[in-house]
């Protein structure tokens, strides 16, 4: 699990091209949104792709993910349960 | 000492449409009554496995030096130059063009030559030509709402007295570099759009081209002129729109002030409505704040898609036959409202009464346009505060140097960009939230942030009293290239494709710096027409910005003017 943490916080780093920032300065517990890592509705659409692409999760409906967009370990778990 | 003039209108001299639905006001607005739409299932294979219902214009305006885009929009104007007998040779005439992308369909992953008609400047100078206008075009690219902007930057032509005729002709293409765009940000509807709707999930794409003259001769009026016209910022996100609708609110607001419009007056509003969720639920805040909630009021998007650049130019068109005919066409698949506050939407056709109607639009970049269209018979007189008054400050970097009235506040170790650029950054602006806002940048964007910093150090400002007005050459053509080589390895990326606009630029400098006025960036070879344009902004905002921002590949340049009204 927290190997694909890493993992997914390095996918979340290139696919937003995000300079400054290590997968070790992304606190697991922070929510990536508003006041944790600052992201915002593009990136979310982002971070949907890097699922597509490296996961072969598809989700349709952005508004859906919402849940699972609550921090790291939100998504590392959500990961782990639907991967293919 | 500010002194009172009066000003002279401008008047709708003549229109043109290209669409599906027909060639000409006449037999578009006629197929319209009809419940006809333009939009029909098509395949774009290269970007969706299913088809899109989508807005295709025929090719049987093909002109042999002209590109499929450029024929259309020589189509428009040279049937309004013929209707009216304008004098193409005239220096009082003049084209401005409205669109996003232009002939983007062109766009390989190499840059482009100089001379390459992807420069949207180079496509106007292609049209104006071959109708031999002898002066130079003006291009503006401002989003979704390029099209009315671009009226409004005509009806403030016309009104300042530099030109007597400007047409204003709107156009974009629907191709796999856009469509690819909006798939990207899950944005296009499966179906046919239904704007307002409870059950709508996304836009139509179209394409069309559309022209109408603006005039200061009243003989060639059709009965209607542009009576007000206002633009605003949200100063809240790139690409998603206000939350309050405040911004689009106050847009209406203005334009109805300064057509001398009372709610009472207005016959209907023909609003953006693209029926995507948030759009729309943006919209119906604002006319309500506008105190616009029970007018009739539709969207054209059922009809023609969202043509993007033609989109406002298109609907204003329409919106004249409307309200020639005192009749609003419905919006086609409304069955429920699904918007926060209410709204007069029906999917019929009713019948309206007023003297005038207010066109709306909002766009990336956080952009809101609004226009009174009013039959002539009200004839307000217009009159305009005009103030010599004004002192500058400037600021200009190159080479890694950042300068303030002639003096350097700033230099890098090193004039390559993007070393510099974060340098420049880190030196304006320790707080972490915006570093990763900033890291996300297209260059452009970046250029201006840090540059934007040093121009309006130590200003105070309220948010609705500033105007910014960018231009260059390249428009987003970096970018454009970054989207294009994404999409090509693979899939495209909505990070990446919203800066393909070059007004985006305008919106980040708006979000960081709390600026809620006019936003509008004009693609040319060089800084005159911005700046003439903004000096015509000077009687109505304390403040505006005048800026030429360039990045292409080594070479960076921002070089801006801000001018203040002395109290």
């Amino acid at each position: 699990m927290e190997e694909l943490k890493t993992q997914l916080k390095q996918q979340i780093i290139d696919a937003l091209n995000l300079e400054d920032i290590t997968p070790a300065d992304i606190d697991n517990e922070a929510p990536l949104f508003g006041e944790g890592l600052g992201l915002d509705s593009i990136d979310a659409l982002e971070i949907i792709l890097v699922l597509e692409r490296h996961h072969g999760i598809h989700i349709s409906n952005p508004a859906e993910a919402r849940p699972i967009f609550k921090s790291i370990n939100a998504l590392a778990e959500f990961v782990a349960a639907n991967r293919k | 000492m500010a002194e009172e003039v009066s000003i002279t209108k401008a008047y709708i001299g003549n229109t043109c449409i290209v669409s599906a639905l027909g060639v000409g006001a006449s037999q578009t607005y006629a197929a319209m009554l009809e419940g006809r739409s333009g939009l029909q299932f098509v395949n774009m294979p290269n970007v969706c496995e299913t088809s899109l219902p989508i807005q295709k214009i025929a090719d049987e305006y093909r002109h042999e030096n002209l590109s499929r885009l450029e024929s259309l929009m020589h189509k428009c104007v040279a049937d309004i130059v013929e209707k009216t007998g304008i004098d193409v040779r005239s220096q009082r005439n003049v084209i401005v063009f409205a669109t996003t992308k232009g002939n983007i369909a062109d766009l390989t992953t190499e840059m482009p030559e100089n001379g390459s008609r992807i420069y949207l400047y180079n496509m106007a100078m292609r049209v104006s030509q071959s109708l031999d206008f002898q002066t130079k075009p003006i291009v503006i690219s401002n989003a979704c709402i390029s099209g009315v902007s671009a009226v409004i930057a005509a009806q403030r032509m016309i009104e300042c007295g530099k030109y007597d005729n400007v047409v204003v002709v709107g156009g974009d293409e629907v191709t796999d570099f856009t469509t690819s765009g909006f798939l990207a940000f899950k944005s296009v509807s499966q179906n046919p759009c239904r704007p307002y709707d409870a059950s709508r999930d996304g836009l139509s794409l179209g394409e069309a081209v559309a022209a109408i003259l603006l005039t200061n001769n009243k003989m060639l009026s059709q009965g209607y002129h542009i009576a007000g016209g206002a633009m605003t910022n949200d100063a809240n996100h790139i690409s998603g729109p206000s939350r309050t609708g405040e911004p689009l609110a106050e847009a209406i607001r203005t334009s109805m002030a300064e057509a001398g419009a009372e709610i009472s007056d207005v016959a209907f509003v023909n609003a953006h409505g693209t029926a995507t969720l948030y759009n729309d639920e943006m919209e119906s805040k604002a006319i309500s704040l506008a105190g616009l909630s029970e007018k009739p009021i539709n969207s054209l998007k059922p009809y023609f898609g969202h043509t993007l650049g033609a989109s406002g130019v298109i609907e204003m068109v329409i919106g004249i036959e409307e309200l020639r005919h005192h009749t609003l066409l419905g919006t086609l698949g409304y069955q429920s409202l699904g918007t926060p506050m209410p709204l007069n939407v029906s999917a019929q056709n009713r019948p309206v009464e007023g003297t005038c109607f207010v066109k709306t639009a909002s766009g990336f970049g956080g952009c809101n346009a609004s226009v009174v269209v009013m039959a002539d018979e009200v004839d307000h007189a217009k009159n305009e505060s005009v103030t010599d008054e004004v002192c500058t400050r400037k600021c200009h970097v190159k080479n890694g140097v950042i300068s303030v009235d002639g003096s350097d506040v700033f230099s890098s170790h090193s004039a390559d960009f993007s070393q510099f650029v974060r340098e420049a950054y880190h030196a304006v602006e320790s707080d972490a939230k915006y570093s990763i806002k900033f890291s996300k940048m297209s260059d452009l964007c970046r250029l201006g942030y840090v540059a934007m910093h040093h121009l309006l150090k130590g200003i105070s400002y309220e948010p609705y009293d500033v105007a910014i007005v960018m231009a260059n050459r390249s428009s987003s053509l970096e970018a454009d290239l970054k989207h294009w080589r994404i999409f090509n390895e693979g899939e495209a990326s909505p990070g990446a494709f919203v800066y393909t606009l070059p007004n985006i630029v305008l919106g980040e400098v708006a979000i960081r710096f709390g600026i809620k006025g006019e936003t509008i960036f004009f693609v040319d070879n060089q800084v005159d027409t911005a700046n003439e344009y903004a000096k015509m902004l000077l009687s109505k905002y304390p403040k505006t910005v005048v800026a030429w921002i360039e990045k292409s590949g080594d070479d960076y340049v921002f070089d801006a003017t801000l001018y203040m009204k002395k109290q």
